[in-house]
């Protein structure tokens, strides 16, 4: 037995919906570009929501403090004398000299990191087998060997070829061999990577045996980083020290949905369609008018006009969250983000194919739901009540 | 069938659909969790910083290692032309200490 009250409520419901289908074609349409912008916004939300996400998971063994050396600027090469000048520093666990760049093919027009680093310097190098699809990494005399990500070997034509070469900046080529392909779960941090022996990378960008390009620094106590960041800040004035929980920031910060451009484009959007929407209901057809007078003559009270307005405009709201959600989900979760991934790989000749879980928040979808539902209902609920309160007969004749 | 009813056909519809997502959630994590144990490997014993999404620039390839004005700084008055500089935001220059 269903109470009077709810019984009430659902023929309103049942009104509504009757009064909905007779105008299908205008509300399928409005509940289309409705879900279209949710989706935009919601299918954005969980791409960043997840890379910042798992940019937290996977840095967190990053090195503790990073060293750069600046000049006039910019950031050059430092000298490994530095890393002595530490010493006087307690607390530190390990230096490690790093030598890294950028390599331009110009041929495939991609951009390749280069890294090499000594073997066995790392705390964590000994798993780094894991990362491995087939091979090993190169050892200290290893002279010419490197592992690559898969986009390199891809990019660079390798197939079953082990040897390839690279130009160094007086255009005079470096021989290389393959001795390992990183594999495709790794492929997130390591589809661009080409690994080597620091040497080989001196070798390649014309880097003296006495410099490196920056300086891991690894702490014994984790609760000690930013005081011991703090004292080389000192020791080293014309340096920049980077922290881990800075790293960790700038991901919060470069994927965060307050911070860039398609945000900006998306909430532009949002706002049009709370516009139109404002449009098309202060603007009642004369016909929605004379439904309102006729219903008000036969007895209907204004709380009941409003109510009925009130489910029209929850229900095509709600149905579009629903499905622009649902459809942000399986964008992300099973597309990888195609459509907003162009826009977020820019002109990358190398980029990785993303399998990324979509980040649901609650707080994520009030928000969301706080951004096109109430605008919604604020901008068709407020014109109805203000047509209701017109009396009947001046709205018929 | 009274209107209603096939309201909540369809609501039934759009539960179950976002109720096999959610199972879906739930094995994807499972299935993430070997990637992200290979991918901290590979942090830890290389020393990354940076996920690997935009190549193009090397301040959207390495954002948290990169100048934060890297953008401008080509020459002076040069303007930012990589699609990816105007997406991301830059890191707060307080950051850097």
């Amino acid at each position: 037995m269903i109470p009077p009250g709810l019984e009430k409520q659902f023929n309103i419901l049942d009104f509504s919906l009757s009064s909905l289908w007779r105008r299908k074609y205008k509300n399928l349409g409005i509940i289309l570009v409705f879900s279209g912008v949710i989706f935009l916004l919601a299918s954005f939300q969980m791409l960043t929501g997840a890379l910042s996400g798992t940019a937290k998971t996977v840095l967190a063994n990053t090195p503790e403090i990073t060293i750069q050396k600046m000049s006039a600027g910019r950031q050059e090469a430092i000298p490994l004398n530095y890393a002595g000048r530490l010493s006087s520093i307690f607390g530190i666990q390990a230096v490690v000299p790093r030598v890294w760049g950028y390599y331009f093919d110009g041929s495939n027009l991609a951009n390749y990191t280069v890294m090499a680093l000594e073997p066995g310097s790392m705390p964590g190098f000994s798993r780094l087998g894991l990362t491995l699809a087939h091979g090993r990494f190169p050892e200290s005399g290893d002279a010419g060997g490197v592992v690559l990500g898969r986009s390199v070997q891809d990019i660079l034509g390798l197939d079953d070829r082990r040897r390839f070469s690279l130009f160094r900046p007086d255009l005079s080529l470096k021989s290389f061999s393959v001795t390992g392909i990183f594999n495709r779960e790794s492929d997130l941090l390591t589809n661009d990577l080409i690994v080597m022996n620091p040497a080989d990378a001196r070798d390649l960008f014309n880097i003296a045996p006495t410099m490196a390009t920056d300086l891991c620094v690894y702490v014994t106590n984790p609760a000690e980083i930013e005081n011991i960041a703090k004292k080389i800040s000192t020791l080293l004035p014309d340096t920049r020290v980077l922290t881990k929980n800075q790293i960790h920031k700038t991901y919060q910060v470069v994927f965060s949905w307050r911070s860039g451009f398609a945000s900006i484009c998306l909430m532009t959007a949002l706002v049009a369609f709370a516009i139109l929407a404002w449009d098309k209901a202060s603007g009642l057809s004369p016909e929605e008018r004379r439904e309102i007078g006729i219903l008000k003559i036969l007895g209907w009270e204004t709380g009941d006009i409003l109510a009925i307005r009130f489910w029209e405009s929850a229900l095509v709201s709600f149905l579009a969250f629903v499905i622009g959600t649902t459809a942000a989900y399986i964008h992300v979760a099973f597309l990888g983000g195609t459509l907003l991934k162009p826009v977020m790989v820019g002109w990358s000749v190398i980029h990785p194919s993303f399998k990324l879980l979509p980040a649901v928040t609650l707080g994520d979808l009030l928000l969301i739901l706080t951004f096109s539902v109430v605008p919604y209902l604020g901008a068709t609920v407020i014109p109805a009540w203000r047509c209701s309160t017109v009396p009947p007969d001046s709205v018929i004749r | 069938m009274r209107p209603s009813k096939i309201l909540l056909v369809i609501l039934l519809l759009l539960l179950f659909v976002d109720g096999m997502l959610y199972l879906h959630a739930g094995l994807m994590a499972r299935d993430l969790q070997n990637d992200h144990a290979v991918q901290a490997a590979a942090v830890a014993g290389l020393g990354l910083t940076d996920l690997c999404v935009a190549t193009e620039a090397r301040y959207t390839r390495h954002p948290a290692v990169s100048d934060p004005m890297a953008p401008f700084m080509d020459h002076p008055g040069t303007i930012e032309h990589f699609p990816t500089g105007s997406f991301w935001g830059a890191p707060q220059a307080a950051d850097f200490l």
